[in-house]
């Protein structure tokens, strides 16, 4: 029967009670601190039970220790300081209580209810206290929230003192108190009062080897944060990043969810949601969590490779990341390699460089070579793959060559704009570093076919934009819906490479609106594409506005856009 | 004005249901709610009229015939005080909890558990929870409480010396003679009969709040005259407390300085040097103060003002005879030690 309390338990618990008694020892608070979590659970059983059992009457017939076991617990100021086990405990007490008593034992059993609670509040440890406050005319509760307040003030004053024996571990410093005042927090993490002296100790600087902060004091932060019930400024929430691996998941994971329930966000909220989230300030700050963060992204993307969302949060994300760095190099040297361990080094710095940051005559130039750095790195990987064939290095280099290109993707978008506005000259570097940001293998997304299928959109869309006036060519534009609309190897992902060619074609090339407008009704209308060429858009917008689209035409290709979104939005309700 | 009484003998009444009276079982969270407001609404009227003296009679008068009136209907009822009204809302919680027919609807909201933030738009936050807010206050004090016992002072007597300034400063501040003042501080005193070390730490809090105002000043120059009076407490002070408290004080306050220089002085003067241990010793004082702890106070006056406590020394040893051999004169002793 499940009703049932283990007996055994029961008997454990109510000794561990009796054994802690009502001092406040040091030794009855590290036992109370080891087993809060555990005793959480019991009370919920005990609570479960009771509210399963008809009457007060049967529970005590079948618990008779239960009362002593709830008394003894209320003089435990490490359980009644914590709001959810004291929470726990007056539910007990009210489950004990009976409306309409109807026997001796129930109303016994009220009576003494009332009494324990009714010394719980009113009872002073202080003998002098109550006289003292009399003269002084002030009532208990603001008494007790001023002292408390005060012990808050000074053990914040205590710790935030900076130690200066780094390293010394035979030395007494102030850090031996950070141990145990972290372990004192631990029932107090949820409440207001103590939340200033909660915040200094999760932002005291790790100068000392002794001043460690509790695991379980660490765990209660994390708990109490993600629950929303401890709130934090932003350097004592990336402290407790730093310090609590789990809060830090819990943290990148809320903002992936938040980024990808809100799909179809414009770039602005996307950006303002990442920034709230102050995980790119925080990654900045601390090498080890732009690790963890980028490790949960590189994990993400694996799963969801082709997913256009995933790709946007990681680039804004990074672009958003590289920014704080800026503003925090220029306080001190931080090298930005450390945080990339697993680029490939040669083209971290190349990536990393926003277009925006050099001249626009030099992109071909850098294009290509990043094109053509890429290209090489791939087919030596390949290469190797064949040989040795189950191999998983090669494609981890890869993997990584592409993963750092989606950070990067600024440099995608400066590739589309080259392309478009400079016509037939030079196209394969330009078209293979396009095609491998959609399709990075050969094996698994068979880059080769999707790059031939590439270069025959480009030359159609090409043609339909040289075309004399009058009615757009049949053949061409049949030809590109065709294309469009096929997706070999991957048949359920959208054929967002084509299409963004045909988008950034529509934005860039210098025909008029109306023109670009027909070619992008003809083509997305005939293939009924019309959410993923807005999502195309969405995210070409999206690099336009982290500033590397050259300024002389900005304006205009703003405008153009908008009227494009503008059609794309008319198409759908249609 | 007669409102005002009025309104003090029906909180009285309220006060005397809420205890004693079977009413209670009748009570929903409304009803609480409006006598908590009651029940502060008395507290305002406590601190706006306490000093008043007119008022204060009269109030007291009226919360007298109110208490004779219900001692006809509820036999258990104690009278209200007027001194008591500061802490009504805690006496109507004292009330009813005590009160065997208080039901446990009434219990089950002053001790709701809820997040602060969930009860924000209840219209009744301020007695939901109250009680169980209370708890965590007491719990929270004693679980850090252990923490702070680097701190001289303590943060409850650091607390209660604040409290002690801003009654003084009030008392003051309203123009009240000095007399009742003084008569006011007495009372405190007494209260803490038995907890004599503790109420020393208090006044030795409110001697070191930091001094940010002409009141706080006025104010503990005030609690340094009449330390002066009261030679029992700064005994008690000067050997309870730490000397490290005390070289704060004696270099905060002249006053203070003075009065422990010639407390310790005293103590001094009252040495015999006991020729076969080659100690000095006091004879007649209770308790004894050893030449070690006497040093000690010295050197603690010494930190605070050298120059002082140096050229007084050497004086009095010049009127012992000026010799430097130990055990003749207790000044030169002292001296030697502090200088060596």
């Amino acid at each position: 029967m499940s009703q049932v309390l283990d007996i055994q338990e029961m008997q454990f618990w109510l000794d561990k009670v009796v054994s802690w008694g009502q001092a406040d020892s040091p030794d009855t608070q590290r036992d109370s601190r080891l087993h809060l979590g555990r005793l959480k659970e019991f009370l919920q059983q005990v609570l479960t039970h009771i509210s399963n059992t008809s009457s007060t009457t049967e529970i005590m017939e079948r618990m008779p220790f239960l009362g002593q076991f709830l008394g003894r617990l209320c003089w435990n100021s490490y359980i009644t300081a914590d709001d959810t086990s004291r929470s726990l405990l007056f539910q007990c007490l009210w489950g004990l209580y009976s409306e309409h008593p109807s026997t001796a034992v129930e109303r016994k059993a009220n009576q003494w209810i009332q009494k324990v609670l009714c010394q719980l509040t009113t009872e002073e440890d202080s003998v002098a206290m109550p006289h003292l406050m009399n003269g002084l005319h002030v009532p208990p509760t603001e008494y007790h929230l001023k002292v408390l307040r005060k012990i808050v003030t000074m053990l914040q004053g205590s710790i935030g003192r900076s130690c200066s024996s780094l390293g010394n571990t035979n030395e007494r410093c102030s850090c031996d108190s950070v141990l145990a005042t972290s372990e004192a927090c631990v029932p107090l993490v949820k409440s207001s009062e103590a939340a200033p002296l909660v915040s200094a100790l999760l932002q005291r600087p790790v100068t000392c080897v002794k001043a460690a902060l509790s695991e379980h004091f660490l765990d209660a932060c994390s708990s109490a944060y993600s629950s929303q019930r401890l709130s934090l400024e932003e350097p004592a929430a990336v402290s407790l990043w730093y310090h609590s691996l789990s809060s830090l998941e819990e943290a990148v994971l809320s903002l992936l969810e938040s980024v990808l329930t809100n799909t179809g966000s414009t770039p602005q909220k996307l950006e303002q949601l990442i920034a709230q989230s102050m995980l790119p300030k925080a990654c900045a700050q601390h090498c080890s969590i732009f690790l963890v963060t980028n490790d949960i992204f590189r994990s993400i993307l694996k799963q969801a490779e082709g997913h256009e969302p995933v790709k946007c949060l990681i680039q804004t994300f990074t672009s958003c990341f590289l920014k704080e760095m800026t503003v925090l190099q220029s306080q001190k040297c931080v090298s930005v390699k450390a945080f990339f361990p697993q680029s490939p080094q040669r083209l971290l710095v190349p990536l990393l460089t926003q277009p925006s940051e050099m001249p626009r005559e030099a992109w071909r130039h850098h294009l290509n070579w990043l094109s053509s750095s890429l290209q090489r790195l791939t087919e030596e990987e390949e290469e190797d793959a064949g040989e040795r064939s189950s191999t998983t290095r090669g494609y981890h280099t890869v993997f990584e060559a592409w993963f750092l290109l989606v950070q990067c993707a600024r440099w995608v978008q400066a590739a589309l704009q080259l392309l478009v506005s400079s016509g037939p000259v030079d196209a394969g570097p330009l078209l293979w570093l396009l095609t491998f940001y959609y399709h990075p293998t050969n094996r698994g997304h068979g880059r080769a076919l999707q790059l031939v299928r590439a270069r025959e959109a480009w030359s159609h869309l090409l043609s339909l934009s040289t075309a004399e006036a009058g009615p757009l060519p049949a053949g061409h534009l049949q030809s590109l819906v065709t294309l469009v609309s096929t997706q070999p190897q991957q048949p359920s992902q959208p054929p967002l490479l084509i299409l963004s060619l045909l988008i950034g074609f529509t934005v860039f090339f210098p025909q008029s609106l109306s023109k670009s407008t027909e070619i992008l009704q003809m083509v997305v209308g005939r293939s009924g594409l019309v959410d993923e060429a807005a999502c195309v858009l969405c995210s070409l917008e999206l690099r336009l506005n982290e500033g590397s689209c050259s300024s002389s035409n900005a304006d205009g290709v703003h405008l153009r856009l908008k009227a494009l979104q503008n059609t794309l939005t008319h198409m759908h309700a249609a | 004005m007669e409102a005002v009484l009025k309104n003090l003998a029906s909180t009285a009444e309220l006060l005397a249901v809420a205890s004693h009276s079977a009413a209670v079982e009748q009570w929903d969270e409304r009803t609480l709610s409006r006598a908590f407001h009651w029940a502060q609404y008395c507290e305002h009227v406590f601190f706006r009229f306490h000093n008043n003296q007119a008022i204060r009679g009269a109030a007291e008068k009226q919360l007298q015939l109110t208490a004779q009136r219900l001692r006809a209907a509820l036999p258990d009822h104690h009278q209200v005080a007027f001194s008591d009204l500061f802490r009504c809302r805690h006496l109507l919680l004292i009330g009813l909890l005590n009160n065997p027919k208080l039901p446990g609807s009434i219990m089950k909201i002053l001790f709701d558990t809820k997040n602060p933030v969930d009860t924000k738009d209840n219209e009744y936050q301020d007695v939901t929870g109250f009680c169980s807010r209370l708890v965590q206050y007491k719990s929270a004090c004693k679980v850090l409480r252990p923490l702070t016992d680097q701190s001289l002072v303590g943060a409850d007597a650091e607390v209660q010396g604040m409290m002690l300034m801003t009654r003084l400063s009030a008392l003051l501040g309203q123009g009240s003679d000095a007399c009742r003042t003084e008569h006011s501080l007495d009372s405190v005193l007494q209260g803490c009969e038995g907890q004599e070390e503790h109420f020393c730490l208090v006044i030795a809090a409110a001697l070191l709040t930091p001094e940010d105002s002409p009141t706080t000043i006025a104010s503990q120059d005030f609690l340094l005259n009449w330390l002066q009076k009261k030679h029992n407490v700064l005994q008690g002070m000067c050997s309870a407390l730490h000397t490290t408290l005390l070289g704060n004080l004696a270099k905060k306050h002249v006053k203070f300085r003075g009065a422990y220089t010639d407390l310790v002085k005293r103590w001094a003067s009252d040495m015999e040097y006991s020729v076969n241990d080659g100690v000095w010793f006091q004879t007649h004082r209770s308790p004894t103060v050893s030449f070690q702890k006497l040093s000690e106070h010295f050197q603690t006056l010494f930190e605070a003002c050298p120059a002082d406590v140096e050229q007084e020394l050497t004086a009095l040893k010049i009127s012992d005879g000026n010799f430097d051999i130990s055990g003749l004169s207790i000044w030169g002793d002292l001296l030697s030690v502090l200088t060596k």
